[in-house]
């Protein structure tokens, strides 16, 4: 090649090598910020793309998974080979790779070594943690190393930025000038084996659709099994199978074959290694041995778990807190601005309640996906995540499921969204798909709305065993009813779906590394953005449907009956009550006696968040009151304008009583007009035998962005407006009075519970399934999750029902 | 000298792989990990719940379960 052609010339680079071996750390620094994630349809693994800079051409660089072997038994497996090959789709093929080695442990990290340089690619090997090596004593004979595998070998240290500039001009000798390809001593029979099957699939090549190679033709005969063997049984077909299993047996000699690979490699390896590295014995323990001597122990390790994952859970839960509330304020008072320079209509309530609300909907996950990552991402750059899982695995590993679930599982009791996103820590992919579908029975803190709600209205205040509040216990009881759900669903899986023969579990357990800020804040941007470019989208969607099935048709004739109703109501007072507006005459007397009244609404605010009982909040109500009339009096005394304004004060009061109880009529009639009103009486038949009546119904349907949404739903269907939350006395005393069509009480307790168990087991929560689907790359999971917790929830709520309601509640 | 399975080797003891049995897959991943004939195991420690246990081999250290490790066959020369 001219230096002519190589001046602007582009090349494709793979970093691959184990996990933990600082590939994200080269990759970070070959590409700076110019890097993005690569999308590779239906696999559950993630690929990052980014593009360095060398003189005068541009290096496409893909960072891909870590893994201990290019052996390919299932799909995701596949990958690291096909995305070697360019046989990925929207993933340019690389000329070159570089091979990360970690200089502590180079034997096994050799192992992949050998099968990327059979590949034949132009390779360079990047050497890291050369300094966690020397402080074991072991010394890499670098020369010698680049000698014996036939390709250059740099030391680099990229959290340091050491030996880039050196790897990056390497990288570009060789990609012109490449090194001969790695030929390993196989034993005879094996190797004999692999030519013919390669001959073989050189004659399926047409109909494979790509020109096989000889590596994949040594996967082939020794894992015997995945993704290409299946390609092969359905363009080879019988024939074919019945060949390759007799090359398989002669090959194999009696032994296996994959003991023939793992021999010939560590054979050749540990020949190298003699000559290569030097091993000086150390006194003493390393720095990991003596932190894993505490963090693994049975005690003190145990201990330090239980308080770093009560920690995690807590800051998920309660430091997201103000951050949501903040969003939630945020986004409320956006509303009411833009919907203030709005004119009512179809326009404005699609802005406020369906976009503006919709937006809000997908920001509010963000704080409790941020923190989840904080954590997971300081503790997996420092190596505890690997111990976590040590620790946890045989708790896990009675459900189906594995070490690294722990830590997905318990986000999912403040939010499935981070949980669910969190099980990228889990490489199995049966195991992550189950964790992912079980994160959503973990009550969330999304559920607590409605479990509040109804505790407060209809579970008695009172103590069982003399010491335990029995609505503490009804709402302790809730969380336990999507665990005790979850355990036989794991397990269904794991014997039915994702029956996988036992997938081992065998976990390198890292050497402690110091958490880098700038990897961790990475993190972090990663995972919001994917959140809310990916998930945000399907939820924001989903908002504004929902919206428009609660807004439409929006009749007229509702309009028309309230108009009037309202000018009825309106003819009765004065010009000067009806026009007074409080913000704009601010210095009127009818304007002071309202900051009189107002002042004291605030102490009875107030007074409802600190009472004790009952009783206490009464008196401090009457007291309240007594201050405001004593307030008034002394307004009206002073002059006869005075007492005059406050007769005035009195009928615009009840004038804005009446034009806000005509107006939540309003609402309320245009709910159960609407589509959404009308889904709710068609399923009325389906829910009455859950004690629900149609109002109950729609609210469970409105609720599916959300579930919190239940409750302004329920306070718009019962005409108390749309900004009723789970706290509100009105809210609590107007379910508690509804009534059905024949008179009697709408909600029991046997209702309540059976609502609650509902919300407890169904999947009521766009956000959730939107980001199923975003990391399983498939709606099939969010689907059947959806089906399958409906029909639970339906089932479980139908026998609380019957149950409770048998007994009497 | 004497022979066994690797979940049995007491915790602090060493001992030299004789033979990796196993589930295809499982054994195949027990080899690519450095667990193959002729190299030799030490057992570190086990979880506080008694499995997995951490074993060091090829100079790290690689946590697998009881299960797991029963199928890889040792001697001990102590
Ligand atoms: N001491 C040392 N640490 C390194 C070196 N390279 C990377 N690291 C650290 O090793 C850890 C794992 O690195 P990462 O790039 O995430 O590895 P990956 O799993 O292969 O992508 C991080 O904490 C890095 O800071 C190195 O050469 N020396
Ligand atoms: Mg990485």
């Amino acid at each position: 090649m001219t230096e002519g052609h190589a001046r602007h010339d582009r090349h494709v680079i793979a970093l691959m090598g184990n996990p933990n071996t600082g590939k994200s750390s080269l990759f970070s620094a070959l590409t700076g910020t110019r890097q993005k994630v690569a999308n590779f349809p239906g696999v559950t693994v993630e690929a990052k793309i980014g593009t360095a800079r060398f003189e005068n051409s541009e290096i496409t660089v893909i960072d891909l998974p870590g893994t201990y072997s290019m052996a390919a038994r299932s799909p995701d497996e596949r990958v690291a080979t096909d995305a070697l090959l360019g046989r990925i789709e929207g993933t340019p093929k690389p000329d070159g790779v570089i091979i990360v080695l970690d200089a502590s442990s180079l034997d096994r990290n050799l192992y992949i070594g050998t099968q990327i340089l059979e590949f034949g690619l132009p390779a360079v090997v990047a050497l890291t943690m050369v300094d966690v090596a020397e402080s074991r004593g072991i010394t890499v004979d670098v020369a010698k190393l680049s000698e014996t595998l036939g390709v250059p070998v740099v030391v680099i240290n990229a959290p340091k930025g050491r030996g880039l500039d050196d790897l990056k001009s390497t990288l570009h000798r060789t990609l012109h000038h490449p090194g001969k390809v790695l030929e390993l001593d196989y034993p005879d029979d094996f190797l004999r084996g692999v030519n013919t099957l390669y001959n073989e699939l050189c004659d399926l090549g047409v109909k494979l659709g790509f020109k096989p190679t000889r590596p994949e033709a040594l996967r082939l005969l020794v894992d015997g099994a995945g993704p290409f063997f299946d390609e092969c049984e359905e363009v080879g077909g019988e024939e074919f199978i019945s060949k390759f299993f007799e090359i398989r047996e002669k090959a194999a000699g009696g032994r296996s074959l994959s003991m023939h690979e793992a021999q010939t490699r560590y054979g050749a390896i540990g020949k190298w290694m003699q000559e290569v590295k030097q091993t000086e014995t150390r006194e003493g323990r390393t720095r990991t041995d003596i932190v894993d001597g505490i963090l693994t122990h049975k005690f003190w390790g145990s201990l330090v778990f239980i308080v770093v994952m009560g920690l995690i859970f807590q800051s998920i839960y309660s430091w997201s807190g103000p951050l949501m509330d903040a969003i939630d304020g945020s986004f409320g008072a956006l509303g009411e601005w833009v919907g203030g320079m709005m004119s009512d209509g179809a326009l404005k309530s699609l802005v406020v309640d369906g976009v503006i609300a919709g937006v809000g909907g997908v920001l509010i996950f963000l704080p409790q996906i941020l923190v989840l990552f904080l954590f997971i991402a300081i503790l997996e750059d420092l190596g505890y995540m690997a111990r976590a899982a040590f620790l946890m695995d045989r708790l896990m590993s009675r459900f189906g499921l594995n070490g690294r679930s722990f830590i997905p599982m318990l986000s999912g009791f403040a939010c499935a969204i981070p949980a669910i996103m969190g099980t990228r820590v889990i490489e199995d992919r049966n195991t992550r798909l189950t964790t992912i579908f079980l994160a959503p029975f973990m009550s969330c803190s999304a559920r607590l709305p409605v479990y509040v709600l109804f505790i407060a209205a209809f579970v008695p205040q009172m103590k069982v065993l003399g010491f335990i509040e029995l609505q503490g216990l009804v709402l302790f009881a809730m969380y336990w009813v999507g665990v005790f759900a979850a355990i036989p669903t794991a397990l269904v899986l794991k014997k039915g779906i994702l029956k996988s023969k036992a997938t081992p579990f065998l976990l390198e357990l890292p050497s402690y590394k110091t958490p880098r800020l700038k990897a961790v804040g990475r993190t972090l941007w990663d995972r919001g953005g994917s959140f809310i470019k990916r998930a945000g989208t399907i939820i924001l969607a989903v908002s504004v449907l929902v919206w428009a099935a609660g807004y439409f048709p929006h009749s007229q004739e509702v309009d028309d009956k309230y108009d009037a109703q309202l000018a009825e109501v309106e003819s009765a007072y004065a010009d000067s009550i009806l026009e007074f507006n409080p913000e704009e005459d601010a210095d009127s007397l009818l304007a002071q006696y309202k900051a009189i009244d107002d002042a004291h609404e605030e102490r009875v605010a107030e007074a409802e968040e600190a009472a004790e009982d009952d009783d206490a909040l009464e008196q401090a109500i009457s007291e309240s009151k007594a201050e405001r009339n004593a307030e008034m009096a002394k307004l009206a005394a002073k002059s006869a304008d005075a007492e005059q304004a406050l007769s005035h004060y009195a009928d615009w009061k009840a004038l804005e009583e009446r034009r806000g109880e005509i107006e939540n009529l309003r609402g309320g009639e245009h709910l159960e007009d609407s589509f959404l009103g009308r889904a709710g009486h068609v399923i009325e038949p389906a829910v009455e035998p859950l004690g629900w009546d149609w109002r109950i119904g729609m609210a469970a349907i409105a609720s599916f962005p959300a579930r919190e949404v239940i409750v302004a739903t329920l306070g718009t269907i019962f005409n108390l407006g749309g900004d009723e939350d789970e706290e509100s006395e009105t809210l609590r005393e107007v379910v508690k009075n509804a009534e059905r069509k024949d008179g009697s009480k709408l909600f029991t307790l046997a209702t309540a519970l059976s609502i609650m168990v509902f919300f407890a087991l169904c999947a009521q929560c766009a956000a959730t399934l939107a980001v199923m689907r975003r990391e399983t790359n498939s709606w099939k999971w969010p689907i059947a999750s959806f089906l399958y917790m409906t029909v639970l929830a339906y089932i479980g709520a139908l026998v609380t029902y019957q149950v409770a309601h048998a007994l009497g509640g | 000298m004497s022979t066994g399975t690797l979940d049995k080797l007491p915790i602090g003891k060493s001992a030299r792989i004789l033979d990796v049995g196993g589930e295809a897959a499982l054994q195949q991943r027990l080899l690519e990990m450095g667990l193959l004939p002729g190299v030799d195991v030490t057992v570190v420690r086990q979880a506080p719940l008694g499995d997995p246990i951490e074993v060091k081999v090829m100079g790290y250290s690689l946590s697998l379960r009881r299960s797991e490790a029963a199928n890889v066959q040792i001697e001990t020369t102590a």
